[in-house]
């Protein structure tokens, strides 16, 4: 295995995790499940729902993606990426057993503890789907915990749609009612879910707003229609919560890019309630 | 503690930390350039003029390993950096300027996650600083709070005398143990005159009313007259001693190479742009924006402290003539 020298200082030098399954949620969209070779960590890593890490694929760089497990899931991480750059193009190149760098868990997470004894309705977009899972699984590891669970999910079209297999196993569930969508156009003959953009879907299905949170995460023209819609609905900014994403390098709070007016979304962030978001400088 | 080392005695002192094995850092030139550079002899050093960089790659390279790596079949082997290595330095001949950057460069540095990188070097390093005695028209560090005798940041601070030689004062236990190792260079203190100081021109600007224009206009039509030359060539964060932005690289092939930790700047396009194409700062005065929002509100906000100390280095040297004295000076009027 891996023995490195290090010292314990250095905040940049990364983990070392194995692939240990790559699951391809489409075909750009792809899972991989880490195992940390350290089995000390392996044993100890733990992290909340909402954090993130830096992944590297060495020779390429560092990326920075939600943890998109979920942390009563241990022994694991997974995390999950379309491939649009050198870093994610090198991380598809990867194979079962590939050794891989990931820093972190980094930044705040859902305050889950203020969600105990609420409805939870979860809505999401396309490929902003992981920020989410990594929390609705943490939710439904403890279901009792919580009152009602929704989860409104909607992608371009049926192929755009990640995790599918969660998709079916949300779908059986009685505790929990999913209702999923395609953009119109987007679904083909088989399709068993609603067509129609999430906003739209959304205002048609979500539950009463009372003693309800909502946590949105999406590409910013579905978070532009959504809060309006949440808003219509009666839910208040403090009951709506969002990540933000932006490019990062450190994850630290020192290169200094993230910043969305003086707010960090590495540090102060990256998950903000509709009202700290309307209270930033729109330059995200 | 108060002291006098003569003219002799301040090259004697550089070339004996020298042959100790310290690192001795001070402004040398350097193909015409004046830059502060680890000196082989004190004959090197050139003390008149403000170097063209400033003293942070002392702390803060243009260019530093974090780490290496090396593939071996489906294994990878990492070999980190151990800050122990860093060399005991002397930062010698350091403007008040680059000296009052480092105290403010420590709290991003060291809040939360510590940088060793930074820190260790600012543990093993002591600075010796140096007064002015000549300004030119960009230099404003008497607009920003500070002065051409500012000891701010220096464990040492020197202060040239008439008829030669530096009057000493020491701030800091390292500059005691400094002239603790070397007392036999130093004299008792003389009642010399100081040679006048350096009376940079621009007034005192009163940094509380640019805040508090700053907390107000984040949109503003100022911004696109204030920044709409700018060519994101990125110089001014460059020379800058206290911009501090950073990237972090592969340089190498997926078998071997190394992690770096490179300088960037906030001017840039590609600064804070998203793979998936989108860029919140997408156009040149917002990236502007930026750089004056976190010199004089941002890094207030979080440390309470400006990114600015009026060494005027971006003034001299931007290509377009964005004169951020002047900028900070007119905000400060509205």
């Amino acid at each position: 295995m891996c023995s490195n020298s290090t010292t314990g200082s250095n905040i940049y030098l990364p983990h070392l995790a194995t692939v240990e399954e790559i699951i391809d949620e489409t075909p750009d969209v792809r899972t991989l499940r880490l195992v940390f070779q350290d089995e000390q960590l392996r044993n100890s890593f733990s992290f909340r729902a909402g954090q993130f890490a830096e992944y590297s694929a060495f020779g390429a760089g560092e990326s920075t993606f939600c943890i998109a497990s979920s942390p009563t899931r241990t022994g694991y991480i997974e995390c999950c990426f379309r491939s649009v750059g050198r870093v994610t193009e090198a991380l598809r190149r990867l194979e079962v057993g590939d050794s891989m760098g990931v820093r972190g868990p980094y930044g705040n997470s859902f305050p889950i503890e203020q969600f105990f004894g609420k409805n939870l309705v979860f809505v999401a977009g396309g490929i902003a789907l992981p920020p989410l899972r990594t929390l609705i699984w943490n939710c439904l590891d403890l279901r009792e915990k919580f009152a009602d669970i929704t989860i409104v999910y909607g992608a371009r079209s049926e192929a755009d749609l990640v995790y599918k297999r969660e998709l079916q196993e949300w779908q059986q569930r009685s505790d929990v009612r999913l209702v999923k969508t395609v953009d119109p156009g987007g679904n083909g003959p088989e399709w068993d879910g609603k067509v129609g953009f999430v906003p739209t879907i959304l205002e048609e299905t979500a539950p009463a707003a009372e003693n309800t949170i909502a946590l949105v995460c999406g590409p910013p023209i579905m978070i532009k229609f959504t809060l309006p819609v949440l808003e219509k609905l009666g839910f208040t900014d403090e009951q709506v919560y969002t990540t933000l994403e932006n490019r990062m390098k450190c994850g630290l709070g020192k290169c200094g890019r993230c910043n969305v007016g003086n707010v960090y979304v590495c540090k102060d962030g990256p998950v903000f309630t509709a009202a700290q978001v309307k209270a930033m400088p729109a330059e995200f | 503690m108060q002291k006098y080392l003569s003219q002799q005695n301040f090259t004697t002192l550089l070339d004996k930390l020298i042959t100790e094995g310290k690192r001795v850092v001070a402004p040398r030139l350097n193909s015409g350039t004046v830059l502060y550079e680890p000196l082989q002899s004190a004959a090197e050093t050139v003390t008149d003029q403000l170097p063209r960089r400033s003293g942070k790659e002392a702390f803060f390279p243009l260019c530093e390993d974090i780490m290496s790596y090396r593939k071996e079949g489906q294994q990878v082997l990492l070999n980190d950096i151990d800050p122990a290595r860093f060399p005991e330095t002397v930062l010698v001949g350091v403007r008040p300027c680059d000296a009052a950057a480092v105290p403010v460069l420590d709290a991003v540095f060291s809040w939360d996650y510590k940088d060793e990188f930074f820190l260790e070097r600012r543990r093993k390093t002591t600075i010796v600083g140096l007064a002015c005695t000549t300004a030119d028209d960009a230099c404003f560090c008497t607009a920003v709070g500070l002065a051409p005798d500012n000891p701010k940041g220096a464990d040492l601070f020197l202060t040239p005398l008439e008829g030669g030689g530096y009057a000493c004062e020491t701030y800091s236990e390292k500059g005691e143990q400094l002239i603790q190792a070397h007392r036999q260079l130093f004299d008792e203190p003389r009642n010399s005159t100081a040679l006048p100081l350096a009376q940079p021109q621009t007034e005192t600007v009163d940094l509380k009313k640019v805040k508090a224009w700053l907390d107000e206009h984040f949109e503003d039509p100022a911004w696109d007259s204030i920044a709409t030359r700018c060519v994101g060539c990125g110089a001014c964060a460059f020379v800058c001693p206290v911009c501090h932005c950073f990237d972090i690289v592969d340089e190498g092939t997926e078998k071997s190479g190394k992690r770096r930790k490179n300088w960037d700047a906030c001017g840039f396009w590609k600064f804070t742009h998203h793979a998936s194409g989108h860029n919140p700062r997408d156009q040149q005065p917002k990236r502007y924006r930026n750089r004056i929002m976190h010199k004089f509100k941002y890094y207030d906000d979080k440390f309470g402290q400006i990114l600015c100390t009026g060494c005027g280095r971006c003034i001299r040297l931007c290509p377009v003539g964005i004169d951020i004295a002047s900028i900070v000076e007119e905000i400060s009027k509205k």
